[in-house]
C-alpha cells in the first residue's frame, strides 16, 4: 500500500470518531518494513514528540542494550499541557495507528507487554482506547497491552514521574543522577515513548524512512501535531511538515495576522515576538530565539493582551503544579509568580523587584530533579525579553491595558487552592 | 556461674543506669534541634549533629555498664538473655522487661545509624523514630526498677529528664518546619524584611483572595501527588 | 592522552535534600545557600589533590543528615 508523501499523515483519514481496527487495516495496509525496522527507524532520524525532541533510535538501542528479560514499552498518552490536546486527538481518530507503533517498538526492544497511560480524566478517551485494546486483544497475538489511567497532573506526563506512578501510586519525578538513565516498571526496563511518536513509528514501520524524510528538514524530519489556541479562529490539532514557516500555520488555523507574541512549547516553553513569525517551525530554526517545538504547542496572544498577566497565570499554576519534592522549585516558583504579580501591580522599588526576578531564575534553574523548573524559568526569561517594553510600563507604574482585560489568551486551569501555594 | 556480687557492683549498676539515663535525655534534645534546624549563627548545625552522635556514642557505652554490671551481680538473678528478651527475667520481671525493650530500640537506633550510610535514608528514619520510643521505656523502667526512682535525688532525675523530653517533644512537633522550611541564617541571600514588607504593601492596596501574609502552611498539599487508592 | 579520573564534584540528589544546610556550614567553598536555605552546588570540578576540600566534602557527604550528596570522581573540567 503506497501512503501519499503529503499530510496528512497520523491524522489520515481522521473523522469524528476513532477508526476501527478493521478501517484502519484498510486505510493504513498491514505490509510492514519487516525485519528492516531498526534500520528505517535509525535513518528515519525521528524525534521524540512529547516535548524533549530525543532521537527514538537512540532510546531504542539504549533500551536493546539492556539486560533485563522481561522490557515493557510505555504510552504516554498523559498530555500533561493543559492547552495541548495532540494527544487526545490522535487517540480520538487513530487510535491503532499508536498502538502499532508501541507494538513495532515493543518487537524491537524485545519487550512482551505495553502499558499505554491515558489520564483518567478523559473519560471517551479512556473508553476510545479500551476498545481499541479489546480489539487488538481478539486477535490473539502480539504482546500484551495493558490500559492504565493515572490522575491528571501536569508533571503526570513527564516519564519518571509517570513510572512512578506505575510502581508506587505516586506521580512524583524521580531524580536521575546521570543520563542517559534507564528507567524501570517493577524489574522491567522501560522504554517511554509519546503517543504521537509512537504513531510516527507506526507510520515508518509501514512506509520505510525515506518516505517519512519526504517531509521535514534534514534535522528535524517528518510531520508533527501541533495544538494551537488563543487568538485563532480554528483553534485544533492541525498535522504541519516541520520547517514549515509558522506564519503559515498560524494562516492555516485563522490566528490574529498581527499578534503580540506567539507562546511555543508549552507552559515550560519560551514566548517568540510577532516579528520573528517567518521562523521555520523546527528545533534548529526556534534554537536561537530561545524556543523549541515542545509539545507541539502554539498559543497566540494578540496584541491587546498582556503578556506579563498571561506569564504570571502560568506561573502561578505551575508552582501550584510543583510536586514540591525539591526545595528551589517548591519555595522559588511561588516566589516567581509573586515577584511578577508584584511587576504587574508596579511598586515603590521596580529595580530591586526585576534585579531579583532575574536572580531567582538563574538561582532556581537546574537545580530540581526534573525539568519543571527550569521550564518556567525559561518561560519567565522569555517574557522578560520579549515583553520588555510592558515590563518598563508595568514597574514604572503605568500598567498596560491587558492587565485589566478579564479576557485570558492562555488557558490556564484554575488553581485548586490558593492557600495551597507556599507564599514567602 | 561463679557467684559474684559486691556492693560496688549494684552502685555501678544504679550510678551508671542514671547517668545514662540523663545521657539519652541530652542526646534526644540534641536530636530535637538538629530536626529543627536550630543553629547556622552562633553555632553550627553540624555542630550540634556531631554533638548528637558523640553524646549518644557515650550514653551506649554508660547504657553497656549499666546493662553489664546487672547481669554480672549475682545479687539480681537477671541472666543475659533478660537483657534483650523481655520478660523473661525471674527478678522484677516487668521492670526488667521494659529495660530490655529500651534497650532492643536503643540497639536498633543505633546499630541503624552506624550503618547509616549502607541503607535508604527513609529506612533509617523510620527506625529512629523509635527512639523516642526508646526513651519513654527508659524512663518508665528507672521509675519502676530501682530503689532510687521512688524518692530523693534519683526520682528528681527522672522527672527532670521526663520533664526535659516531654518539653523538646512538644517543641519539636510545634515548631517543626512546613515541609523543609530550611532557612538558614548563613545565607546572604536570606529575604531581610524589606522583601516582606514590599509584599505586604502592595498588596494591601488591592484586594487579593490569597493568604500572602501567612508563613506557615500546610505541610504537604493533599492533592493527588499522593497515595492514588483508585489505581486501576 | 587519556583523562585521568583526578577531579571531583559534589552531587546532590535534590529531592532527598531537606534543606538543613551542614553541607554549607562544612564545605563553605564547595557548597552555597539560596534563600531558602537549599545548597547550591559549585558545578565546577576540583582537583583532588586539593586535600582540604575533599576533606571538606567527604565530611559533608557525612554530615547531611539526608545523605542526599555524594562525591563523583571525574576526570577535569571540560
Amino acid at each position: 500500500m503506497t501512503m501519499t508523501i503529503s499530510l496528512p499523515r497520523v491524522m489520515h483519514a481522521a473523522s469524528g470518531r476513532p477508526l476501527s481496527l478493521r478501517e484502519h487495516e484498510a486505510t493504513f495496509g498491514t505490509t510492514t518494513v519487516g525485519a528492516a525496522l531498526l534500520r528505517e527507524l535509525d535513518a528515519s532520524g525521528l524525534l521524540g514528540r512529547g516535548g524533549a525532541s530525543f532521537t527514538t533510535a537512540k532510546k531504542v538501542e539504549l533500551l536493546r542494550s539492556q539486560r533485563g528479560h522481561h522490557k515493557v514499552v510505555v504510552v504516554n498518552a498523559m498530555e500533561g499541557e493543559p492547552v495541548g490536546h495532540k494527544d487526545r486527538t490522535l487517540l480520538s481518530s487513530n487510535p491503532h495507528l499508536v498502538l502499532d507503533g508501541a507494538q513495532y517498538l515493543a518487537t524491537l526492544i524485545g519487550a512482551r507487554r505495553i502499558d499505554v497511560c491515558v489520564s483518567r480524566k478523559d473519560s471517551a478517551i479512556v473508553h476510545h482506547v479500551q476498545r481499541s485494546l479489546h480489539e487488538r486483544e481478539l486477535r490473539k497475538s502480539g504482546p500484551t497491552f495493558v490500559l492504565h489511567t493515572p490522575p491528571w497532573r501536569y508533571v503526570a506526563g513527564e516519564e519518571s514521574a509517570l513510572v512512578h506512578w506505575l510502581n508506587d501510586n505516586e506521580t512524583m519525578p524521580q531524580y536521575r543522577p546521570s543520563r542517559p538513565h534507564v528507567l524501570h516498571v517493577g524489574r522491567s526496563p522501560a522504554l517511554v515513548v509519546n503517543a504521537e511518536t509512537s504513531a510516527h513509528a507506526g507510520m515508518i514501520g509501514r512506509f520505510g524512512a525515506d518516505w517519512f524524510r519526504e517531509l521535514g528538514t534534514p534535522l528535524s524530519p517528518g510531520s508533527t501535531l501541533v495544538s494551537i489556541t488563543g487568538a485563532v479562529f480554528r483553534p485544533t490539532v492541525h498535522e504541519v511538515a516541520l520547517g514549515t514557516t509558522l506564519r503559515s500555520i498560524l494562516a492555516d488555523a485563522g490566528a490574529d495576522p498581527d499578534p503580540q507574541a506567539i507562546l511555543l512549547g508549552g507552559y515550560g516553553g519560551a514566548w517568540l515576538s510577532a516579528e520573528h513569525q517567518d521562523v521555520a517551525y523546527c528545533n534548529e530554526a526556534l534554537g536561537p530565539y530561545g524556543a523549541s517545538v515542545g509539545a507541539g504547542i502554539i498559543v497566540v496572544v494578540p496584541k491587546a493582551a498582556c503578556g506579563i498577566a498571561e506569564t504570571q497565570r502560568i506561573v502561578a499554576w505551575m508552582a501550584n503544579e510543583s510536586s514540591r519534592q525539591c526545595g528551589p522549585c517548591a519555595f522559588g516558583l511561588p516566589a516567581l509568580a509573586q515577584d511578577l504579580r508584584t511587576v504587574l501591580r508596579g511598586s515603590r522599588d521596580p529595580r530591586t523587584v526585576l534585579e531579583r526576578l532575574k536572580q531567582r531564575c538563574a538561582v532556581i534553574d537546574g537545580r530540581g530533579a526534573c525539568r519543571h523548573p527550569d521550564g518556567v524559568v525559561r518561560l519567565v526569561q522569555s517574557a522578560l525579553e520579549v515583553f520588555k517594553d510592558d515590563v518598563e510600563s508595568h514597574v514604572n507604574g503605568t500598567p498596560c491595558e491587558g492587565v485589566t482585560s478579564s479576557r485570558h489568551w492562555v488557558a490556564v486551569p484554575a488553581l485548586e487552592r490558593e492557600s495551597e501555594l507556599v507564599w514567602e | 556461674m561463679i557467684a559474684l556480687t559486691s556492693p560496688y557492683l549494684w552502685y555501678t549498676t544504679r550510678a551508671t543506669g542514671l547517668v545514662a539515663l540523663v545521657l539519652f535525655t541530652v542526646v534526644v534534645c540534641l536530636g530535637t534541634f538538629v530536626s529543627n534546624r536550630v543553629g547556622g549563627t552562633s553555632v553550627g548545625r553540624f555542630e550540634l549533629n556531631e554533638l548528637h552522635r558523640s553524646v549518644s556514642m557515650v550514653a551506649v557505652a554508660f547504657l553497656v555498664v549499666h546493662i553489664v554490671t546487672t547481669v554480672v551481680d549475682s545479687y539480681v538473678p537477671t541472666g543475659w538473655l533478660s537483657t534483650v528478651v523481655p520478660m523473661t527475667s525471674s527478678y522484677k520481671r516487668l521492670d526488667v522487661a521494659i529495660g530490655a525493650v529500651a534497650f532492643d530500640l536503643i540497639l536498633a537506633v543505633w546499630a541503624s545509624s552506624l550503618m547509616k550510610t549502607r541503607m535508604a535514608n527513609t529506612s533509617w528514619r523510620f527506625i529512629h523514630w523509635f527512639s523516642w520510643l526508646a526513651f519513654v521505656a527508659a524512663i518508665v523502667h528507672g521509675f519502676l526498677t530501682g530503689t532510687d526512682g521512688r524518692s530523693g535525688i534519683g526520682l528528681a532525675v527522672i522527672v527532670s529528664c521526663a520533664s526535659a523530653v516531654l518539653v523538646t517533644a512538644l517543641w519539636r512537633f510545634f515548631k517543626r518546619p512546613a515541609r523543609a522550611l530550611g532557612r538558614t541564617a548563613l545565607s546572604p541571600l536570606a529575604p531581610q524584611d524589606a522583601t516582606k514588607t514590599d509584599a505586604t504593601k502592595t498588596d494591601a492596596t488591592t484586594a487579593t483572595p490569597t493568604t500572602t501574609t501567612t508563613k506557615t502552611t500546610r505541610p504537604f498539599p493533599s492533592g493527588s501527588h499522593q497515595r492514588d487508592r483508585t489505581r486501576r | 592522552m587519556s583523562r585521568r579520573i583526578d577531579h571531583f564534584v559534589l552531587k546532590v540528589d535534590p529531592i532527598l535534600c531537606d534543606g538543613f544546610g551542614h553541607c554549607h556550614e562544612l564545605a563553605p567553598e564547595l557548597v552555597h545557600v539560596d534563600e531558602w536555605g537549599y545548597p547550591i552546588i559549585n558545578e565546577q570540578p576540583t582537583s583532588s589533590s586539593d586535600l582540604a576540600l575533599l576533606k571538606s566534602a567527604k565530611l559533608a557527604v557525612r554530615g547531611c543528615p539526608r545523605s542526599a550528596l555524594r562525591i563523583e570522581r571525574i576526570s577535569g573540567p571540560t
